[in-house]
């Protein structure tokens, strides 16, 4: 892209639409214009508040976290961001990227009105062209293509493509939107690119498709799979908060991390191990072997073997039920112990009768003694004292016989009677899990650390002691994320590894994990389906997403954005014809993401990205959204400890620009729609409606901070309510009981299926009623090649690495990783990878024996290519690298973000080399399974 | 007066870098220009394979080399015990930075780090160097000790936050962050470290938290044997690392 | 040449002006020199004004001094060699040297005023010094010691050289003037030795050695300079040189001088750079970066070891061509000398980790290099105006006939 993008032509007419403060940051662009203010310039304008510091409540937008943040405004100028003091998800805190609130405000490439492209070629170095357009200009644009395509039967081919969109007032609106219009395509969420094989697994096996709330604070082991805990795991500050209390607290919280390559996390725990990518379900299926075959799973959760006698053996099956032959074998045992024990009490009375004899014929002598002495006072004396000393001696000993018969007998008491075990009974009772012997028949047996070393090169040793510590380190959870499920074996992998918190019993445990609970919210007097038409809810509406998520091609799918731009090329289902995107760029960050070139070159694209992006390369429409400094906007909370958390962000100064929220954006959009759409959407009126409902169910519930009113709510920011309202404790499950404050109301069984554990079952299920589902057997069976009676279990199978290389390739995400931002900020560029320096660029972390093999020397040019592209880059030799892997982080290689994104060393988009392969269960794309070939340019 | 100091964990730091972001915004720095920042030492190939880091702000030591070679004392050290260049003096000879063992200090005009130059994109009009948006307010600005946006061709360096903590009740004990009542007088980056790494207080005064945590967890400072006596301790804990060699790559 | 020197300030000006319009050596060493001049500082005050000293390639991650502290050291040096030489004659009572003693004055003086010109050039804020440090009275600090002896060592040579002009030779206060002017000079070269000695922090420069590097080195770059200067000066003719100056030219006493101090200095080299290879102490990893550049064998073996066998050899010490040769060689090697001294001390940079991977990258930015031209050009342009507003090769009636006993000798 040419820097004409960024040259927004300004006209002294857009200039005057602004609104208020606004003005051209221009020192570089149309600063040299004439009448138009530099952006400080227009600071300066603004009207000073005397030098008084404002403090506003807002919260984040760098990650999906939404951290509470306090904005300090100063004379029209926000200058710092800090972490709010009382909101629990902060607590006074942030991470690095949240303080580039401000830098986003007043980032020098941001747009600065609507505008419209006047170059209808598209391409990646073709200009635009845009000129500036009104806002009424450019949403009656939209709304005619909008009306039109429904006049034409054909509204299902208008989509909207969402990313980072939170909360009521933006990503709450797409249901309602795509109903009364009639597009199956509003709302495509970015969830399979994010980490949608997380949350599938969790759905497999405990049937909450969510990400965990854990409780970091109290738990003694972590046990973590490619998860960037300490970089890009969410939400990055409370586990940094966390990990401030783990580390210190007296019994040190142990932390085993697997990853590929040594980032911060992996350098912060106890043990780092670099197992060989996609492997990392093997891991944790040979922990999960160990933890069996030595006992150590968690019996009050888990259960036991009603025998209380283990028998997982490594290779050998457990039967489902006792047979005849080993309630005989059990009742020769019987007998063979009673016949030994009847032997054993015999020799003891003998010897007790002979000791008894002895006694008797020593006090007999004593007593001839006696009468022999009569007579002599000093020998009576000393004889009669010798008889005493004997009888208290006896005294004695019959007294610690009878305490120690009394003990026995009390201990007998105490003594569970042998369960009656009765032939066809089952051998493993079963308390909060379902299929644990199966399991163990069908996979776990022949798990064993050494056959997982051959898979995952992680040394038997080490497996076994890992799996003994988290075995006997109470509580211990296992936490995974991307690294280890964007496979395409990812879903199963993340079952076994989540497999092994039921294992131990941390489900729902002190120091173990839950999951996050709804704020509660009021809503709007209207309903949406009062005001479909019979356009919208004509049959022809049903139509497939374009997607294909819930069809035959992906039943377990949540989203597949990835596979948008490849089945529009396709024209499979069909074609879109207008496309809007919200904080999502696939054109850079998809899998394979040139296919989204070609996509966008041949439709109808709007973009409301506040900031230049590649996506805005290939826009015919710029709505500028407003930066989120900007925003009045509402959100719950990511999962973090369980308890109900709901935030406000106020806007900390005036929109600088003539920009609007995307949520007011899509509203006045319906406005324009004909039919009662439109009249819904007038009456919606706009966000602030929709935000001043919802806080008027605080009037009922006042959070623990006191917020009962839309006004209390945007004062403090945040709406919070503790505790989080379950505990399972020693495998039972109790609910919060306010009167006495503690977890003391017991549940049934059927309330922890209902509330906790969402299962067939309501049990933790090894063996997934939900991938047993017909309808999911058949697809999995032809996806795996597996039998069909093994797919309900936590399983390995072997990753399918696309790209054809020798090298594994992946592209992690770095601390200082703002979201999709970082590669035009400077301030975050200065110090982005901190394992090679990368300060000006990002280096491609190579094994220095990988690099030598290829005459690749520290900082030389190379070239990684796979199967779909090639990239270049600087490559950096590191020690701290798999030599199987290469790894890149995804943050340069933009060519349409800005112009500090310009000849930043990388020449392209990580994703231009990554093929688009997805996890057939969850549709997670498979980022980190590229397999690629590194050469010297 | 009190002797301002700080104690980094380094069992607790995660080298996340928030501290030097915080700081960067909070003084208004340009890119790559860290007051603050956390310095990373790789060594040896997996499974020996070492990730270290520790922060380092300025160590505002109590024997500082940057004050006695400023040929014009413009480097100076208060009486509460913080080093600080004041701006209107300052020659821009540099000769601090070469005497100064920790890498703290920077010249302002430099090559940028990142192109096109912020300085000239943010341009100033008048003597500051650059005038991104973002700055801090004006009242707060005071280059007699080095606060705010610095003018061209001088050396600028961490000041402990000295607008903040200047302003702190006298006595205090510790400037904590989580006490709303210290919180503005606190450093930004003591207020922003996540894990909670960072502690800052009075060293001279027995009965603060800092001067605690030096004995009971034996505090240690970074280069002791040239003996600039810095007034910045860390607890190496376990894990925990304060190297004793600067230099990265052995191999030149 | 014979120049009518000019004897009021008037004549002076117009003595300058005219020798644009003069055809000998001295006028085409002027002409080139201003116009060099004009055009390099031309160039850097451009750059200075849109750039700023963000146009040298110095950075605070690792060199913060670059060619141009090395080339103010270069000259400063080369300023107190010069004095030190001169002193020879008129503090030490070596007649023989009296007839290069009024040229090195000048030399000094001009070279000085060189390393002071790009010295303010690289200064953030060098008019702010001129009250800053008076003011600030950091007694602690080398560079104040630095610039205090310095400045009395450009007054005191000043002084020496308005007596010299009025022939005054040989009077108790001239005599006086010498020899303050020699402490003055040692003292001002030692400390800017110590500049660098004291810093402890910095292995590669650490030590007194350092100090006394600095006066022996400068004193043989001035040697260096004198040479070259006088053969300069006469269009590299001896037979142009008056009498008293071919003798010393001839005699193979000023070889031997010259021989001794290439030797001292590279003992000084070369047990550095042994101690600093040998040495694992953090910090001292710049010596084997400098062992790999090709600039340290250069300096090294060519501009130093070469020399030194010239100037031994009895066939080539007394030979004009082979002393002119040496004198450049040393003095290409001794700037070659400045700059990896001080890049090289400042190349393991200080705490910056993985931000900075390995040694410090620096090469001299073409506003640095064009600073390095003007220093150049401004000694070269004031030295050929020296040559022609003021007799330098004048001397005391007495060393005229030493330098006769040296000759038939």
């Amino acid at each position: 892209m040419s820097m004409d993008l960024l040259k927004t032509p300004i006209t002294r007419r857009r200039f005057l639409q602004a609104t208020g403060t606004a003005g051209a940051l221009g020192a570089v662009g149309a600063g040299t214009l004439p009448n138009f203010a530099t952006l400080t310039e227009a600071q300066a304008t603004t009207p000073p508040s005397g030098g008084q510091t404002v403090v506003t409540k807002s919260f984040c937008h760098q990650c999906p976290a939404r951290c509470g943040i306090d904005v300090y405004t100063t004379d029209g100028r926000v200058h710092a961001v800090y972490g709010t003091l009382d909101n629990p998800l902060s607590e006074g805190k942030l991470c690095p990227k949240g303080h580039y609130g401000q830098y986003l405000l007043y980032d020098a490439d941001r747009f600065k009105g609507p505008m419209k492209r006047t170059n209808p070629k598209k391409g990646r170095n073709e200009d635009p062209k845009f000129v500036p357009i009104s806002w009424d200009e450019a949403l009656d644009t939209v709304a005619k293509r909008l009306n039109d395509l429904r006049a034409k039967n054909e509204s299902h081919r208008f989509g909207l493509i969402y990313g980072r969109g939170w909360g009521a007032t933006d990503a709450g609106l797409f249901k309602d939107w795509s109903a009364l219009y009639g597009s199956p395509n509003i709302g495509l969420g970015h969830s399979s690119m994010c980490s949608d094989g997380s949350e599938e697994a969790k759905k497999i096996l405990d049937g909450n498709h969510a990400y965990n709330a854990y409780d970091y604070a109290n738990t003694n082991y972590m046990l973590v799979f490619g998860a960037g805990f300490l970089e890009s795991f969410r939400p990055f500050t409370g586990n940094m908060r966390a990990w401030g209390v783990m580390r210190t607290k007296p019994a040190k919280t142990k932390v085993t991390f697997v990853d590929v390559h040594l980032n911060t996390s992996a350098a912060s725990a106890d043990r780092a191990l670099l197992i060989k990518p996609g492997t990392d379900g093997a891991m944790a299926l040979a922990i999960a072997h160990v933890i069996l075959t030595e006992g150590l799973w968690d019996k009050p959760f888990v259960g036991n073997f009603v025998d209380g006698v283990n028998h997982f053996k490594p290779g050998e099956t457990v039967a489902a039920v006792f047979t005849d032959e080993d309630i005989r074998n059990r009742t020769l045992a019987k007998e063979k112990a009673a016949a030994e024990k009847a032997a054993a009490d015999k020799i003891a009375a003998e010897k007790a009768a002979a000791e008894k004899a002895k006694t008797k014929a020593a006090l007999a002598k004593l007593l001839e003694e006696q009468v022999l002495a009569k007579g002599n006072p000093a020998a009576e004396k000393a004889i009669a004292g010798k008889i005493a000393k004997f009888e208290k001696e006896e005294a004695k000993k019959a007294l610690s016989e009878e305490i120690d018969r009394k003990q026995r007998e009390a201990l007998d008491k105490d003594k569970k009677p042998e369960p009656e075990i009765k032939a066809g009974q089952a051998l493993f009772e079963e308390k909060w899990v379902l299929g644990l012997p199966e399991w163990w028949n069908a996979v776990l047996k022949d798990c064993t650390p050494e056959w997982a070393e051959k898979i995952t090169t992680i040394p038997a040793k080490t497996i076994h002691a890992v799996a003994r510590e988290f075995g006997t380190t109470h509580p211990a959870i296992a936490i995974f994320e991307r690294g280890a499920h964007a496979h395409t074996n990812g879903t199963y992998s993340g079952m076994a590894i989540h497999s092994l918190n039921a294992l131990v019993g941390s489900m729902f445990a002190q120091g173990g994990l839950h999951y996050q609970m709804k704020p509660p919210a009021g809503k709007l007097p209207i309903k949406a389906e009062d005001f479909m038409d019979d356009y919208a809810k004509a049959p022809e509406r049903k139509k497939p997403r374009i997607d294909m998520v819930k069809t035959d091609k992906w039943p377990m799918a949540s989203n597949m954005l990835q596979e948008v731009a490849k089945n529009h090329n396709t024209a499979a289902p069909y074609k879109l014809d207008t496309v809007m995107f919200y904080m999502t760029g696939p054109v850079f960050s998809g899998p394979d993401c040139t296919a989204w070139e070609k996509m966008l070159g041949e439709i109808f694209v709007i973009n409301t990205s506040p900031f230049p992006d590649e996506t805005s390369v290939y826009s015919d429409l710029i709505l500028p959204d407003h930066t989120y400094l900007e925003r009045l906007q509402v959100a719950d909370t990511y999962p973090y400890q369980g308890y109900p958390i709901s935030m406000i962000r106020t806007p900390a100064v005036k929109p600088l620009y003539d920009t609007r929220v995307f949520g007011d954006m899509l509203i006045d959009l319906g406005k324009r729609i004909k039919g009662p759409m439109g009249d819904y959407y007038k009456q919606v009126g706009n966000t602030e409606n929709i935000i001043k409902a919802i806080a008027t169910a605080f009037a009922e519930k006042p959070g623990d901070n006191g917020v009962n009113s839309y006004e209390s709510w945007k004062e403090k920011g945040v709406w919070y309510k503790k505790p989080y309202l379950w505990r399972q404790i020693r495998g039972e499950f109790y609910e919060w009981d306010k009167a006495t404050k503690s977890y003391s109301k017991r549940m049934t069984q059927e309330a922890v299926k209902e509330k906790l554990m969402k299962t067939p079952s309501g049990k933790f299920e090894f063996k997934s009623g939900y991938l047993e589902e017909e309808h999911h057997v058949h697809y999995l069976v032809e996806k795996f090649g597996l039998p069909a009676e093994m797919i309900a279990f936590p399983q390995y199978l072997p990753a399918n690495h696309a790209g054809g290389g020798d090298l594994h390739f992946v592209s992690p995400k770095l601390a200082m990783q703002a979201e999709g931002r970082s590669g035009n900020l400077p301030h975050a560029t200065a110090s982005m990878q901190p394992s090679v320096g990368g300060k000006k660029t990002v280096y491609l972390e190579i094994h220095p024996d990988t690099a030598a093999k290829r005459g690749i020397k520290d900082g030389d040019r190379v070239r990684v290519k796979s199967s779909v592209g090639s990239i270049e880059v600087y490559a950096r030799l590191y020690g701290g690298i798999r030599p199987d892997t290469v790894a890149l982080p995804m943050i340069h290689g933009h060519w349409g973000m800005g112009r500090w994104t310009k000849n930043r060393g990388v020449s392209g988009s990580t994703n231009e080399v990554t093929p688009n392969v997805s996890d057939a269960i969850s549709g997670q794309c498979c980022y980190h399974s590229a397999k690629v070939f590194v050469e010297k340019v | 007066m009190a002797k301002w100091g700080m104690v980094i964990d380094l069992e607790k730091c995660v080298g996340c870098q928030a501290c030097t972001v915080a700081c960067g915004m909070e003084n208004s720095r340009l890119p790559g220009e860290m007051w603050q920042d956390v310095i990373f030492f790789t060594e040896g190939t997996h499974p020996s394979a070492q990730l270290k880091w520790f922060p380092r702000p300025c160590q505002h030591c109590e024997n500082p080399s940057c004050v006695a070679v400023c040929p014009t004392h413009a480097t100076y050290k208060t009486e509460d015990g913080v080093v600080l260049v004041d701006w209107n003096r300052c020659i821009g000879c540099k000769y601090c930075m070469i005497a100064c063992p920790y890498g703290v200090r920077f010249y302002t005009d430099e090559k940028p780090l990142v192109a096109p130059d912020m300085r000239k994109v943010l341009a100033s009009k008048d003597d500051h160097s650059w005038n991104p948006p973002w700055k801090m307010p004006d009242a707060r600005e005071d280059w007699k000790h080095g606060v705010g946006i610095q003018p061209h061709d001088v050396v600028s360096k961490c000041t402990f936050c000295y607008h903040r903590i200047s302003k702190a009740p006298p006595g205090t004990p510790d400037l904590d962050p989580q006490d709303p009542k210290l919180r503005e007088f606190t450093p930004a980056c003591v207020v922003t470290c996540a894990p909670g790494a960072r502690y800052f207080g009075d060293l001279s005064n027995p009965n603060s938290e800092v001067s605690r945590m030096i004995g009971d967890k034996r505090g240690v400072r970074l280069l002791d044997q040239l003996g600039n006596k810095p007034q910045v301790y860390y607890l190496t804990g376990d894990g925990g690392a304060v190297p004793s060699s600067r230099a990265i790559n052995k191999k030149v | 040449m014979n120049f009518i020197y000019p004897k009021t300030v008037n004549e002076a000006i117009s003595g300058a002006l005219k020798m644009f319009g003069e055809n000998h050596v001295t006028a085409t060493i002027w002409k080139a020199s201003v116009a060099v001049l004009a055009a390099s500082l031309g160039f850097v005050f451009y750059m200075l004004f849109t750039e700023g000293h963000a146009s040298f390639n110095t950075s605070s991650d690792g060199v913060n001094w670059g060619s141009a502290i090395a080339t103010y050291v270069y000259f400063a040096l080369i300023s107190s060699g010069l004095t030190i030489i001169a002193s020879l004659a008129t503090v030490f009572g070596f007649k023989q040297f009296y007839p290069v003693a009024k040229r090195c004055i000048w030399l000094a003086i001009v070279t000085l005023i060189a390393g002071f010109a790009v010295l303010a050039l690289e200064l953030g804020h060098p008019f702010r010094m001129l009250w800053a440090v008076p003011s600030g009275m950091q007694i602690y600090s080398p560079m104040f010691w630095m610039g205090v002896f310095y400045v009395i060592d450009l007054g005191l040579l000043i002084v020496k050289f308005y007596l010299m002009w009025k022939e005054d030779w040989d009077s108790p206060f001239s005599h006086f003037i010498g020899i303050a002017g020699f402490i003055a000079v040692v003292l001002a070269s030692g400390m800017l030795g110590l500049l660098f000695g004291s810093m402890a922090m910095r292995p590669m420069w650490f030590g007194s050695a350092t100090s006394v590097f600095f006066i022996l080195s400068g004193v043989l770059s001035g040697a260096a300079a004198i040479v070259f200067s006088v053969y300069l000066a006469y269009g590299f003719d001896t037979k142009n040189m008056p009498e008293q100056l071919r003798s010393l030219a001839l005699s193979d006493q000023l070889p031997k001088v010259f021989a001794t101090l290439i030797g001292i200095v590279l003992v000084f080299l070369l047990t550095r750079i042994w101690v600093g290879l040998w040495s694992n102490q953090d910090g001292m990893e710049g010596f084997v970066a400098l062992l790999n550049t090709p600039w340290f064998h250069l300096e090294v073996w060519v501009c130093l070891a070469l020399p030194f066998l010239m100037m031994l050899s009895p066939s080539m010490q007394l030979a004009p061509k082979w002393q002119v040769t040496a004198s450049i060689l040393v003095l290409a090697g001794m700037f070659i000398e400045r700059l990896q001294f001080i890049v090289a001390g400042q190349n393991v940079p200080m705490f910056k980790g993985t931000w900075m991977n390995s040694v410090t990258p620096y090469t001299p930015s073409l506003t640095e290099s064009a600073l390095v031209v003007v220093g150049i050009s401004t000694a070269l342009a004031l030295y050929a105006l020296g040559e022609r507003l003021s007799n330098l090769s004048a001397a005391p009636k007495e060393s005229i006939e030493a330098a006769g006993q040296l000759a038939r000798g």
